[in-house]
């Protein structure tokens, strides 16, 4: 009979042999996740890294993040704006360990972000290629800057009637409908909810059937808003979907996106017009409304003042008449010094009516003289 | 008055362009005076009533389960 080991013996030889190879050393590893379990009360993550050759899967080894760590995951859903789950490919720095009941582990101490963040990039470098590869009539980049189609369409002068596209009960729907509700300038809006599942696998297609909808009664609306919202939603991809952000391109609506990320402008977002959060696409939208009845305030003072002007004009030049008027007065005449002489009553205009031996009248400022003509001659002009 | 803004819009322009070139005689002003009036009404009650306040669309598309 061979010589026998107990089974923690065995055991502890393995855990030996561990420890002279790996203790105190860590490593990077690029591997794909699978199996993740996030704990966030305890601030845990249990997952598997694993290799495949095909759809065979031929390594895997459990992973681990204590609390410790943990802030790598949510560092992570806070750059990529993804959560950290099933099919990630991660780099990171682990150490190996060994518990004699719990077996073999990798612990998780760093996630290297750059190479999560720029495989992120990477998928959407291709999709915006591709965007503007297939879509030339509608999509153009210059200086960095995608026009679209839809970000060219001229907004209307005022912006009343809103399709809201949103999640149901969401912050981003609630914020939108508060910021337009309560407008400082009393404005009237009417808001249409098209409401759907933002977030997850399905939700860009259906965010695509709300848009077909409302394009089916587009007469009734001015712009198109899509808001989600919310501080521990993390998952974007829907608005980096290829289909969704060629459909928003192409709309003949204007679509106002607040998707509401620091870092992260998703694709849509460069497809159409971009605020930051649901409030600021509600404050933009009343912005807009005020820049126009301020125009109309303009044109009010404008049009008055100068209807003032023309009344006042009017008034001066009647002043004006009466002026002249008055200076021409017989009595302003006499005033004058000048003298005003008539034969029976009548002012003499026609000097050929009066004759020596003619009875003539000179009316002064406070005296008439009465005469009678003894002589008359010519009256040249000493010029 | 039913206008769109842009109707209502061209036609207070189009009164300011003409009292500003002096294209307004005295004795037509009372009368431009009550349209730009009208007009002007117009714009500030129309931004600031609505029929409808909010609505959801109805249709198929709406996801009941959510």
């Amino acid at each position: 009979m061979p010589q026998q080991l107990k089974l923690s013996e065995l055991v502890n030889e393995i855990e030996d042999a561990i420890q002279n190879r790996f203790a105190g050393k860590t490593f990077w590893i690029t591997a794909e996740i699978t199996d993740v379990k996030k704990q966030t009360d305890k601030r845990w993550c249990f997952l598997k890294f694993i290799e495949k050759e095909g759809n065979l899967i031929t390594t895997e080894m459990k992973g681990v993040f204590w609390s410790t760590t943990f802030y790598n995951v949510e560092k992570f859903e806070q750059l990529t704006g993804k959560p950290f789950a099933s099919g990630l490919q991660i780099t990171c720095n682990v150490r190996v360990r060994f518990h004699k009941r719990f077996g073999i582990d990798l612990e998780v101490l760093e996630i290297d972000h750059s190479y999560a963040l720029g495989k992120l990039a990477l998928e959407k470098d291709l999709t915006l290629e591709r965007l503007l590869k297939e879509n030339p009539s509608l999509i153009r980049l210059e200086d960095g800057q995608y026009f679209t189609y839809n970000k060219q369409i001229t907004l209307p002068l005022v912006m009343q009637k809103i399709a809201l596209v949103t999640a149901p009960n969401s912050d981003g729907q609630r914020d939108f409908k508060q910021e337009i509700a309560n407008n400082q300038y009393g404005y009237a809006f009417a808001v249409t909810e098209f409401l759907t599942q933002i977030q997850g696998d399905n939700s860009s297609k259906l965010i695509v059937q709300q848009l077909q909808l409302i394009q089916s009664q587009m007469e009734k609306f001015d712009l198109v808003v899509i808001v989600r919202g919310g501080g521990s939603q993390t998952d974007f991809k829907p608005f980096d979907d290829y289909e969704l952000s060629k459909y928003v391109a192409a709309f003949p609506l204007p679509v106002f996106t607040g998707i509401g990320h620091d870092r992260n402008t998703s694709i849509v977002d460069m497809m159409a017009r971009q605020h930051k959060t649901p409030t600021k696409v509600a404050s933009s939208i009343v912005d807009h409304n005020y820049n126009f009845e301020s125009t109309i305030v303009n044109l009010k003072e404008r049009f008055f003042g100068n209807a003032e002007n023309l009344v006042e004009k009017a008034k001066e030049t009647i002043r004006q008449l009466k002026r002249t008027v008055k200076a021409y007065s017989p009595s302003s005449i006499l005033q004058k010094g000048y003298a005003i002489i008539t034969i029976n009553d009548k002012i003499i205009i026609d000097p050929k009516k009066v004759h020596p031996g003619s009875e003539i009248k000179t009316l002064l400022r406070d005296e008439i003289i009465f005469s009678t003509v003894t002589k008359k001659s010519n009256n040249e002009p000493d010029l | 008055m039913n206008l769109t803004y842009n109707e209502a819009y061209q036609q207070l322009s189009t009164l300011v362009e003409q009292i500003e070139d002096n294209e307004i005689q005295l004795d037509t002003l009372a009368e431009k005076v009550a349209q730009a009036k009208e007009l002007i009404a117009f714009c500030e009650t129309k931004l600031r009533t609505i029929d409808n306040e909010v609505t959801q669309a109805l249709g198929d598309n709406n996801p009941k389960d959510l």
